[in-house]
């Protein structure tokens, strides 16, 4: 016998010993990192307590200042941000956060105008039209687009489209305008063609085939703008905007921001909704076409409510992603605390004040707590909105396993 | 096989108009995609490639020379007017000028048209008049073109040497000494010094600019000449690439409108290597203890719920956790308790290279932690039962069977955090980014990695110049161009994570079967 009992219970312990030692470690290396990211949410809460219970900030900062109107000199009602303004004449300082939480959603709702049109449009044509190999190419290159980073997309926005908008801002208003008549001539030109023709241009490789009519249509518009501009809009759209309907329009404007962002929100409520919309079980998409139904009525009216809970969920994470974006906003939008509802006026949201305005307050400093305070709102909002989604989620999931086992 | 035909143009017709709508949407998004590309490609590789100047006559007689930039319409109909880029800042006053189309009368490109470009006011345009050598020879006319360039090429070398000489030689010896001692060698060293320095001095050009007023340059200011209108193809080529070649590997001039952006390349690459160090053993053990080693409860699916919740959380926020937790807790206490001497002056408590890859290794986190769990719940139970049931234990299992079958998981996972933090620029803001950091971290002086110091970043130069710069068109090119490179590292990185999920499904897929 080459080995002895005892030297073999001797190794077995050494094993277990190890084993568990092992396991200590993983366990107190996974709970520290987990523990590490949990403390986020309790750091901000604890930092920001003392803006509510220590005596001397109450004096400064009441929960008045913060969400309500004041009087203003004119005796107007309004919300101001300027916590660094120390006037001897005001006693209380001017720290309504009420403006740039209004950015924050103005931004993100023009976002999510232009992103959830695209994005579900998008989502639903690969997850039920597109061809197979088209597919396969086209959705890797939109999760790539999720991943160019903010900074990019927030400069070409601020420094490269809005200088172009603010001279072309006619051209813009036709393209809106021709975009949606311009697919439609697309098909409708489609349908004529003879039969053979028709099948070398197919629905299912409508994604590629209508980049060239969309160049065309842009180019149409551009060659348009100056007649409509010339018959409705008295020869120049941007006075014509100012002298009629009294509106401030500056370069870098929340409907800029909302362009960008919207960009940059698109791929990720993409990803989703097609999960979403292509998780549907075959059988009641393949069920509905046996009994005559078109592509488009199975998706209208059996694919689209079986996967809305999933859709609600893909635009519910993009609600998210937009409210916290910041860079796109801070390079995009003029950063001014306004609260209007002008497209073509500026704004500024919470991410972008923390991301300019942190540095420089000191630590402990009231301004240092407000933004903390902001920073938890955004935490706080972000956070409640992919709870909901991923519950929303996991609910569908487990509809779809009875749907799919039901046949 | 007519009646097939029919059907399908009939069933497409009914298919009506949302689904081209829909198809229509796609089409617009792939568009705005190539589009942004495509702009990016386009400006910031073009900025390299030398532009033709050109010689514009206008109708009241005077002349300038330029690069042409754009042509923008005036406004109230009034024709359109074009940007010309003239450089000689130290006559104008400024290095742009706009004319009205309707001015000009002729257009010429000549080629004897020199650009120059110098250490201070930027580049100067006009002709080469005449050329006085170091050792007070004059030459004049075409031999003087030959003579600037034989001594710009001798310039470079004498300054490649200084530049050596002081990095490898003299540095690394001044550091240890203590002041009053010398050493032999850096008396040598410091006498080549001197006497490179000498070498370079001396001489001087005459440019004549278009409307005739005269530029003196005294030649060791300038760095390279070139005449643009008489480039070849290949010479232009050859331009082109030892422009994007300086981009890449020299460091920022002018307050960042001018230069290279190696700095800024090496302190994001330097911060994301740490950071990938700092996350990916932190997110493996995580996710193999939920997934592994924790007790499958409901406690557990909570923290998995936020844990993936938290991927969602802004990253702005992670950033203010940052500034308030590592730099002003960790990093003020570190600085009461080790660096007392230089307080108030903070050594760990402002933001620095360790407290940036900290802050985004936690913002990271939840990318790994989600990827290395997914990777970890595909592979099969009998794989691990089998292993338990041969008597290896939960260490044995783990390391021998699960890990290496979840690797391309935990690849990808690191890859999707490397691309997503080198892409974050707001948390760095609060947390140790610097416009211009002179002194890269990495360096031959104890202890080599410089935690505490701040460093450049891509993604901040982007923003830094492009908003905060004074001279932003002057600006813009290198902006598009570090934008682009930005993209590049960052679309590789995903291009790899997307190839390895594709390899790892291939895997599991047929190990499923």
């Amino acid at each position: 016998m080459p080995d002895s009992p005892s030297t073999l219970s001797g190794r077995r312990r050494l094993r277990q010993g190890r084993d568990r030692l092992a396991t200590a470690l993983v366990t107190a290396g996974g709970i520290g990192a987990i523990v590490a990211l949990l403390a986020i949410g309790l750091f901000l809460a604890v930092e920001v307590m003392p803006l509510f219970w220590s005596s001397e900030a109450t004096e400064t900062v009441s929960q008045r200042a913060l969400w309500l109107p004041r009087e203003g000199a004119d005796g107007a009602v309004q919300y101001r941000w300027d916590p660094t303004a120390t006037l001897p004449t005001e006693d209380v300082a001017r720290v309504s956060l009420v403006p740039l939480a209004w950015g924050t959603l103005e931004a993100a709702a023009w976002a999510l105008l232009i992103a959830i049109p695209l994005a579900l449009g998008a989502a639903a044509h690969s997850a039920l039209f597109m061809s197979t190999r088209l597919r396969s190419r086209v959705k890797p290159t939109l999760e790539l687009m999720e991943a160019l980073p903010g900074v990019v997309i927030g400069f070409i926005a601020g420094l490269v489209l809005a200088p172009w908008v603010d001279r072309h801002l006619a051209d813009v208003l036709t393209l809106l305008i021709l975009l949606v008549p311009g697919l439609l001539l697309a098909s409708g030109l489609r349908s004529c063609l003879p039969p053979r023709l028709q099948q070398a241009i197919p629905l299912s490789w409508a994604g590629l085939w209508l980049l060239p009519w969309l160049l065309l249509i842009l180019a149409a518009a551009h060659g348009l703008s100056p007649w409509l501009e010339a018959w409705v809009f008295g020869g120049d759209l941007h006075r014509w905007l100012e002298v009629r309907l009294g509106l401030d329009i500056t370069v870098r404007n929340a409907m800029i921001v909302g362009m960008a962002m919207g960009f940059a929100v698109m791929p990720s409520v993409y990803a989703l909704a097609e999960d979403a919309l292509s998780g549907v079980p075959r059988s009641l998409a393949e069920g509905a076409q046996a009994l005559g139904a078109t592509r488009w009525q199975t998706l209208w009216r059996v694919v689209l409510p079986a996967a809305s809970p999933g859709i609600l969920s893909a635009v519910m994470i993009g609600a998210g992603r937009a409210v916290g974006e910041t860079m796109i906003v801070l390079m995009a939008s003029g950063n001014a605390a306004l609260m209007t509802w002008n497209p073509l006026d500026g704004l500024r949201s919470l991410a972008a004040t923390i991301a300019i305005e942190l540095p420089e307050a000191g630590p402990e400093s009231l301004h240092y707590r407000l933004l903390l305070l902001a920073a938890l709102l955004l935490f706080v909002f972000t956070f409640l909105v992919n709870t909901l989604a991923e519950w929303v989620r996991s609910r569908l999931r487990r509809r779809y396993r009875r749907l799919g086992s039901g046949r | 096989m007519r009646w097939a035909f029919g059907s399908r143009a009939r069933r497409s017709r009914r298919e009506g108009i949302g689904a081209w709508l829909a198809a229509g949407s796609v089409a617009l998004s792939l568009l705005a995609l190539l589009a942004l590309l495509a702009l990016l490609t386009i400006r910031g590789l073009g900025h390299f490639w030398p532009a033709p100047i050109a010689l514009v006559m206008l109708e009241d007689g005077r002349q300038l020379a330029g690069e042409h930039v754009r042509e923008v319409p005036l406004p109230e109909g009034e024709g359109r007017e074009r940007l010309y880029r003239t450089g000689n800042r130290d006559l104008e006053g400024s290095r742009w000028q706009w004319v009205p189309v309707s001015s000009i009368t002729a257009v010429s490109h000549p080629p004897d048209l020199v650009v120059l470009e110098r250490r201070r006011w930027g580049e100067a345009i006009g002709r080469l008049t005449s050329l006085q050598r170091e050792t007070g020879e004059r030459v004049e006319g075409e031999p003087a073109w030959a003579a600037l360039n034989a001594r710009l090429a001798e310039l470079a070398s004498l300054r490649q040497a200084r530049d050596a000489l002081r990095e490898e030689i003299i540095l690394p010896q001044v550091r240890p000494l203590e002041e009053g001692d010398e050493a032999p060698r850096l008396e040598a060293a410091n006498a080549r010094l001197r006497e490179l320095q000498a070498a370079m001095q001396g001489g001087h050009l005459i440019l004549e600019a278009v409307d005739g007023r005269r530029l003196e340059v005294p030649l060791e200011q300038a760095r390279r000449a070139r005449r643009p209108n008489g480039m070849s193809s290949l010479e232009k080529l050859v331009a082109w690439g030892n422009g994007v070649w300086r981009f890449l590997s020299e460091g920022p001039r002018a307050a960042n409108t001018a230069g290279g952006v190696w700095p800024a390349i090496f302190g994001t690459v330097l911060m994301v290597m740490l950071m990938s160090i700092l996350v990916t053993p932190f997110g493996v053990l995580a996710a193999i203890y939920l997934n592994e080693v924790a007790h499958q409860g409901r406690l557990t699916r909570l923290v998995r719920i936020s844990v993936r919740n938290l991927a969602g959380v802004p990253s702005i926020v992670y950033g203010v956790f940052g500034l308030g937790v590592f730099v002003y807790g960790i990093g003020g206490t570190l600085d009461e308790w080790f660096f007392d001497a230089t307080l108030p002056s903070p050594t760990f408590g402002t933001g620095g290279l360790l407290w940036a890859s900290l802050t985004l290794a936690l913002l990271t986190l939840p990318v790994v932690i989600v990827a290395t769990e997914e990777g970890l719940a595909r592979i099969p139970d009998q794989q691990r039962e089998g292993a338990l049931a041969l008597g290896a234990t939960r260490l044995e299992m783990l390391t021998r069977v699960v890990l290496p079958m979840a690797t391309p998981a935990m690849l990808t996972g690191m890859i999707l955090a490397v691309a997503r933090a080198a892409g974050e620029v707001a948390p760095l803001m609060l947390v140790g980014v610097a416009k211009l950091a002179p002194q890269v971290p990495l360096d031959g002086d104890f202890p080599f990695l410089h935690l505490e110091r701040k460093f450049m970043h891509l993604g901040y130069h982007i923003f830094d110049a492009a908003l905060h710069g004074g001279d932003v068109e002057a600006a813009m090119p290198l902006v598009y161009a570090t934008a682009l490179l930005l993209v590049l590292v960052i679309l590789v990185l995903n291009l790899t994570a997307i190839f390895l999920r594709h390899h790892l499904s291939m895997r599991h897929g047929a190990l499923a079967r």
